[in-house]
């Protein structure tokens, strides 16, 4: 188990690496996709690799994030029911729900990605569109995200089951940065000088 | 049993999907592994064909190459910048000098900055976290009825999720096949028109509960002239002149027969320009020609007038795709940020890395339900649907009134991003099959889905007022007098006559369509969802509610995108 939590604790680090490098991707892509309207109005000149690349971008930012999203426990879930049980029985939920729901669908997709990706690569597959760009970069983004996800569903379920263990603190209770309504509110207050 | 199981595979499926939902597992998963399951037994059972799968990396490309849904990440950057800009503060410290002297004056300040904060970019949270603590403190001091001070300020802060740009018009607008730009359109005047009734019935509360919504005593006003006057006949004088200035241009520069929504962005520019030219002119000079609070009212009503021309201005004049709009309004937000001396690295940050989670989850909802469906789909799934819904009595108003109190109930538990991607592709082709237009269902559901923020006790908007509110008696700063605590009770019940509003006016876009589509009126909006309309090819292929495009019509889409832009057809 001491294994285990070593390989969780490796995924979770690798996890936020690729998090925290691919959120600059949506700056990028903010500054493209503006850029792209005030060139093709200003100078009436377009290029659809540059449209192209806006949605790279936002591929790179929802695929390479979701384990990331996964690790920092904010994809959403319906909990009016079960979000009353114990802390115990939320983590058998998490670790059916791993087992059963999020590794089948991660790996089939993952195992279904590969070839397609393959296959692109191969032929050298490009965008369709006049002077677009390479396809297989995006193509790779698919199972490389879908991978991440995988991963991160394992260590999710190494936690889960440690913790049942008694091994490790309740996992979902670790310490989360302050999301973006505390901090708004954080200021608001600070700028009043208020307390209330 | 296996006779059962094949025949009502459908109505077993979307059984399981609700079941599975309720176990807490996060939907994007649950949904995508009740999809595979389902198609793994319609495979054993011969119902489905055994390369089904093939088809799953095929619906996630599709997923990546949407160039609507990259607005979602765009809008949600943009509103994370402008909510930690200062500039609802401002906005909400000066409306309510403004207004603050006639009765209800706060409400009607909420509620006016609630639409205009809406207008630029719509996050429920931010505006009702800002308002809840710069609004609510001088509502109770003033003694103002606590139910009703909540309830304006939940229900301005949720007016975020309906006046354009909202990512619920651009989720619902990807969903039914239609283009975002229409969605806006035709959400304008209803979105507007709920405000009023807001304003409305804070009229009737001033009118026969006049204790709940007292006016600022005279020590409360800041801005006054140094003959005591209060300025504002000058800031109406002020506003008299740039609307004429408007208008005088339009009449003038435009013919009669120039798109309504180019003239109504390009006068209205004019408008603000000339108020705007007059104030700087006035403080510069200090001609003091304007009252403090008419100089000051323009100066804050300026960012978000330009980043509301910077988003739906550039829309609606064709100069951007609503997803550039989107871009165009974050860089925006970014220059103001840093203008304001706003911006630093840890905002940044924070608002990309918020931005990339909401983004990863919202999308992988969506690949869980593309997974859903093509199984769904698979076993016919839509047909049962269809059957359910076109044989309810009533017909047209039958299928309406059944959908919109199926939204409205399930919103208690759902929250809209489940909503758009589950239950709207399964009822949008019902609806188009019923000849209902799609732009006007969007809008619609977009109204009654505002109600899930509202709902006690799990609504957003409730929560986040909760969470901002005082939980303590307090001793207030200012008059050094006792001020109780907010109850929840109170804010739940304060939300009850908006939420019974929200309901009204859904009832009043299906008694009169006009509302949304006069707001449809022609334009030259370059849109790449409306341009692939215009491909004849297209009709025929895409089935509204699945959004699926193939490469060709892609392509198809590119082109004309590109024709309409001025770019030349590449090998001509």
């Amino acid at each position: 188990m001491k294994i285990l939590l070593t390989l969780s604790r490796l995924i979770d680090a690798l996890n936020e690496v690729v998090g925290r490098l691919t959120y600059w991707l949506v700056l990028v892509a903010v500054l493209v996709s503006a850029g792209n309207a005030t060139i093709r109005y200003t100078f009436n000149m377009s290029s659809n690799a540059w449209l192209e690349i806006q949605w790279y971008l936002f591929s790179a930012v929802f695929l390479f994030c979701a384990g990331y999203t996964l690790l920092h426990n904010q994809h959403i879930r319906i909990d009016v029911v079960t979000g009353r049980l114990s802390r115990r029985a939320q983590a058998w939920i998490d670790i059916l729900g791993t087992l059963l729901f999020l590794m089948p669908m991660a790996l089939t997709i993952l195992w279904l990605s590969w070839p397609v990706f393959v296959d692109a690569y191969q032929r050298h597959e490009v965008s369709t569109n006049a002077g677009g760009l390479i396809i297989w970069p995006a193509r790779l983004m698919v199972p490389i995200g879908f991978l991440l996800l995988v991963l991160q569903g394992i260590s999710e379920l190494i936690k889960r089951i440690a913790f049942l263990r008694g091994m490790i603190p309740d996992p979902t209770e670790k310490h989360e940065e302050p999301s973006a309504e505390e901090l708004l509110a954080a200021e608001i207050r600070r700028q009043r000088g208020e307390s209330a | 049993m296996i006779a059962f199981v094949t025949s009502n595979m459908a109505p077993l499926m979307f059984t399981a999907l609700i079941v599975v939902l309720l176990l807490g597992y996060p939907v994007a998963f649950s949904l995508a592994a009740v999809g595979i399951a389902f198609g793994l037994l319609g495979i054993q059972l011969g119902l489905l064909q055994q390369s089904l799968f093939q088809a799953l990396p095929e619906r996630i490309w599709g997923v990546m190459s949407n160039d609507t849904l990259l607005a979602v990440p765009f809008f949600t950057f943009m509103g994370l910048i402008l909510e930690r800009s200062g500039m609802a503060e401002d906005l909400l410290d000066t409306i309510g000098q403004l207004f603050g002297p006639m009765r209800g004056g706060l409400a009607f300040a909420v509620i006016f900055v609630g639409a205009l904060l809406a207008a630029t970019t719509g996050v429920v949270a931010a505006s009702v976290i800002s308002m809840g603590l710069i609004s609510l403190p001088i509502m109770l001091r003033y003694g103002y009825d606590r139910r009703f001070a909540t309830g304006v300020i939940a229900a301005s802060g949720t007016l975020a999720q309906i006046i354009p740009p909202s990512l619920v018009l651009i989720i619902m607008a990807d969903q039914l096949g239609r283009s975002v730009g229409d969605m806006y359109a035709g959400a304008f005047i209803p979105g507007l028109a709920l405000a009023g009734l807001y304003a409305v019935y804070a009229v009737g509360v001033t009118m026969l509960r006049p204790q709940w919504a007292p006016a600022l005593p005279l020590e409360a006003r800041t801005f006054r002239e140094p003959n005591g006057g209060s300025g504002t006949p000058s800031l109406i004088v002020l506003f008299v002149i740039a609307v004429a200035a408007a208008v005088g241009f339009a009449k003038y520069r435009y013919p009669p027969d120039a798109p309504i929504d180019e003239v109504l962005v390009v006068a209205t520019s004019v408008g603000v320009a000339v108020a705007f030219s007059a104030a700087v002119l006035n403080h510069l000079l200090k001609l003091g020609m304007l009252s403090r609070i008419a100089e000051r009212v323009t100066f804050v009503l300026i960012p978000p007038l330009a980043l509301i021309f910077l988003v739906l201005g550039t829309i609606f004049l064709g100069v951007a795709t609503p997803t550039e709009g989107g871009a165009m309004g974050a860089t925006g937000a970014l220059a103001m940020a840093i203008g304001r001396r706003r911006l630093s690295f840890g905002l940044l940050r924070q608002a990309m890395d918020a931005t990339a989670k909401l983004t990863a989850f919202v999308v992988f909802i969506l690949v869980g339900a593309r997974v859903f469906s093509l199984t769904f789909y698979g076993v016919d799934g839509h047909l049962w649907v269809e059957h359910l819904l076109t044989n309810l009595p009533g017909g047209q108003l039958g299928f309406l009134i059944a959908v919109n109190l199926l939204i409205f109930f399930l919103a208690f538990f759902l929250d809209f991003f489940e909503l758009a991607f589950i239950v709207v592709p399964l009822i949008g082709p019902v609806a188009d099959k019923l000849g209902i237009d799609l732009i006007w269902f969007g809008v619609l559901l977009g109204v009654n889905m505002q109600t899930s923020f509202m709902h006690p006790p799990f609504g957003f908007a409730l929560f986040y007022l909760r969470s901002v509110a005082p939980t303590k008696d307090y001793t207030d700063k200012a008059t050094g007098r006792p001020i109780a605590k907010v109850t929840t009770g109170q804010i739940y019940w304060g939300a009850v006559p908006f939420v019974l509003i929200q309901v009204l006016m859904v009832a009043l876009i299906i008694a009169f369509p006009g509302i949304v589509t006069g707001g449809l009126a022609k334009k030259a909006t370059i849109d790449t969802n409306k341009i692939q309309i215009e491909v004849p090819a297209e009709e025929s292929t895409t089935t509204p509610g699945t959004g699926e495009k193939t490469d060709s019509e892609q392509e198809d889409a590119q082109k004309a995108f590109d024709r309409a832009s001025g770019k030349p057809e590449p090998g001509k």
